[in-house]
């Protein structure tokens, strides 16, 4: 049932069993009518002429007085038969019954029809009639019978014929859908054949003249593959920058260390050098690395910050430190889930280090579609210049303090890319506010 | 103080066992997942320095054991990888401590301090025992403000009973703690340097609870 092609089929093939069915069994039916009224037809024309016929001989036994003209009855057992029964029993046949005799047949005023076993074995249509011949005084029941079997013979063979053609149109039909089919579903195999060749590497996009209702698909990928093709030229040019830019300071860490008396004060420097080009990089990975991809779905912000919160509690579990949660449940953000942890993480180990006693983390609904979490300590906070270059990457407020400096850049960095911010004020228990808002979910 | 240091990276493990050695600990190395689970599992360390990515059994692994073991001492992990999201995974799975390599070595040692300190329930590195002041994180003592040489053993010794100060320390656990796996005990046997901390020190400072072990005494 996965394939389309099977599903249509399937639908067709049903809709067409069911309706050249009905046709055939109505054509059938109506064609079988009509011969059995000529029959009818005919026997009733035969009874009229045997009425007309019949009366009564002078010893008052039944007779045909004038026959019917037709030459079966003269001839035996051919299929046409006569028989005049009077009211005391005495019976008259045509010849061709010969020395049968009909069954006795119910007979009224009105002509009453019958079927009934005949000479031979044959079955016979039979019309029976009681009437007073002209010129009588008393009633003669007069029947009338035909072979049914060159009837049946001919409605067998309408039938036979009917079945037959409709066969013919049914089968017509399948062939004709399943060319349908090949024909209408070729544009999906020739897109998976060029999807094929541009997976091997051999064509850039697939590049197909489709229908319309294929071309949006067509293009949509040929989009995707493009996007891929930019992200992967990205992280290549990426990688070329943190190679280059590896080069200089181990070229002079080399220098420094090779010399007669190594260097040892300018091949720390170095060292350190080198750690915070690893860390740039890495940040400006990962943000290359999100920008090319689809939307991230939304993340519970609360559960996210309990869980950092948890793991901080751990990490500065001889500080005594209070980190409170707050905000409903409900709320989510439009990020990344690494991303999201990658910024509450550097808000709260931030707040963490520089707390006297109290981290509180806030999430909440923040204007039109946008959520928040403010990180709050009581620690000696910012200065408006500091925070401002706090956000900017690489600045080190104090170098004393744990951390490479990159943290609210990083933080800012990734806002901005999720279509966010990160803004930094004081809080009302006298430390750093640091207020993230982000798009919400 | 004695740690296990669990890098499969020999030129790391080199030195750390090193740095770890000039800072007075007693220093055990396991190079793989499975030596690193073994080895938690019978000897008593005061804290585990664990990489992350190990041969055989990955740390988060080792250290989830560990924790479910029972084994209560402080682990303090390194990681390449240093997201938010492998940071929590390691402090949910029982670390106590992170560092994301690249680091420097002065500060694990402070970490290790910090923790070991930590787990003996000493908010701040100088332990005073009347006029012995032993200073954890410089490994340094003085006695009445001069300064006394130690050696790394003297030191190692001197920082345990500390560490558990007014306590009595039983010979096996202090041996325990004192010596790495392969270290040669025979010339340094427990008496022999406690007798050289009393020389230094004065006979009063570490008491002979007879039959059970030694002691530090608070007021020295």
């Amino acid at each position: 049932m996965r394939s389309l092609a099977f599903r249509l089929a399937a639908l067709s093939a049903l809709w067409l069993a069911l309706g050249l069915g009905a046709a055939g069994w109505f054509v059938t039916e109506t064609m079988r009518r009509s011969v059995e009224q000529a029959f009818d037809a005919r026997l009733g024309a035969l009874l009229d002429a045997a009425v007309a016929g019949a009366g009564f001989q002078e010893d008052g036994a039944p007779a045909m007085l004038r026959p019917p003209a037709l030459a079966e009855l003269d001839q035996p057992f051919s299929g046409a038969y006569w028989q005049l029964t009077g009211p005391d029993g005495r019976i008259a046949t045509s010849r061709s019954l010969w020395d049968q005799r009909l069954a006795e047949a119910e007979a009224t005023e009105g002509v009453s029809l019958s079927t009934m076993p005949g000479p031979r074995g044959s079955v016979l249509g039979v019309a029976a009639r009681r009437v007073v011949p002209a010129g009588a005084d008393r009633p003669l029941v007069v029947a009338a019978a035909l072979d049914r079997g060159p009837m049946e013979a001919e409605a067998a063979r309408v039938g036979r014929i009917v079945a037959t053609l409709f066969a013919a149109l049914g089968a017509g039909l399948a062939a004709a859908l399943a060319l349908q089919l090949l024909v209408g579903l070729s544009p999906l195999r020739r897109a998976r054949r060029a999807l094929a060749l541009v997976r091997e590497g051999r064509a850039e996009r697939l590049g197909i003249d489709a229908p319309s209702e294929i071309a949006p698909l067509v293009a949509e990928i040929d989009a995707l593959i493009a996007q891929n093709r930019a992200t992967v030229e990205r992280a290549r040019a990426h990688l070329g920058n943190l190679a280059h830019a590896l080069k200089t300071p181990v070229a002079v860490l080399r220098n420094a260390l090779d010399a007669p008396s190594p260097d040892l004060a300018a091949a720390r420097a170095e060292v350190g050098r080198l750690g915070h080009l690893v860390q740039h990089h890495l940040a400006r990975a990962r943000a290359a690395g999100a920008s090319g991809l689809a939307a991230p779905g939304p993340v519970p912000l609360r559960a996210a910050a309990e869980e950092i919160a948890a793991a901080l509690r751990r990490l500065f579990a001889g500080r005594g430190l209070s980190v409170t949660v707050e905000g409903s449940e409900a709320l989510r953000a439009r990020i990344d889930r690494q991303d999201l942890a990658e910024c509450l993480g550097n808000l709260m180990e931030n707040a963490c280090t520089w707390a006297r006693a109290r981290v509180a983390v806030t999430c909440a609904r923040s204007g039109e579609g946008m959520v928040c979490v403010t990180v709050e300590d009581d620690g000696p906070g910012l200065s408006p210049e500091d925070a401002a270059a706090a956000t900017r990457r690489g600045v080190r407020l104090d170098e004393a303090a744990p951390g490479s400096g990159l943290g609210l850049a990083i933080v800012a960095d990734l806002a901005a890319l999720h279509g966010g911010a990160l803004a930094l004020g004081r809080s009302p228990l006298g430390g750093l506010a640091a207020r993230l808002t982000l798009p919400g979910g | 103080m004695r740690v296990l240091v669990v890098e499969d990276n020999q030129a790391l493990a080199d030195q750390l066992a090193t740095a770890l050695a000039e800072a007075h600990f007693a220093v055990d190395r396991a190079a793989d997942g499975e030596e690193a689970l073994h080895l938690g599992d019978t000897e008593p360390y005061d804290a585990v320095v664990l990489d992350l990515g190990l041969p055989r059994l990955d740390g988060l692994s080792v250290l989830r054991h560990w924790r479910e073991a029972g084994r209560a001492m402080p682990v303090l992990i390194l990681t390449a990888r240093d997201g938010w999201t492998e940071k929590v995974a390691g402090l949910d799975a029982g670390a106590d401590d992170y560092l994301a390599k690249p680091f420097a070595m002065g500060e694990l040692v402070a970490r290790l301090n910090a923790l070991i300190r930590r787990a003996h329930g000493h908010a701040r590195p100088e332990i005073v025992a009347g006029p012995l002041r032993i200073d954890t994180a410089a490994a340094r003592v003085t006695l009445a403000g001069q300064p006394v040489r130690l050696t790394a053993l003297e030191f190692r010794l001197l920082a345990f009973l500390g560490h558990r100060i007014g306590e009595v320390v039983s010979k096996t656990e202090l041996t325990e703690h004192l010596y790495a796996q392969d270290f040669d005990r025979d010339s340094n046997t427990l008496e022999v340097i406690v007798g050289r901390l009393r020389r230094k020190l004065g006979e009063g400072v570490i008491e002979t609870v007879r039959g059970q072990g030694y002691r530090l005494a608070a007021g020295g």
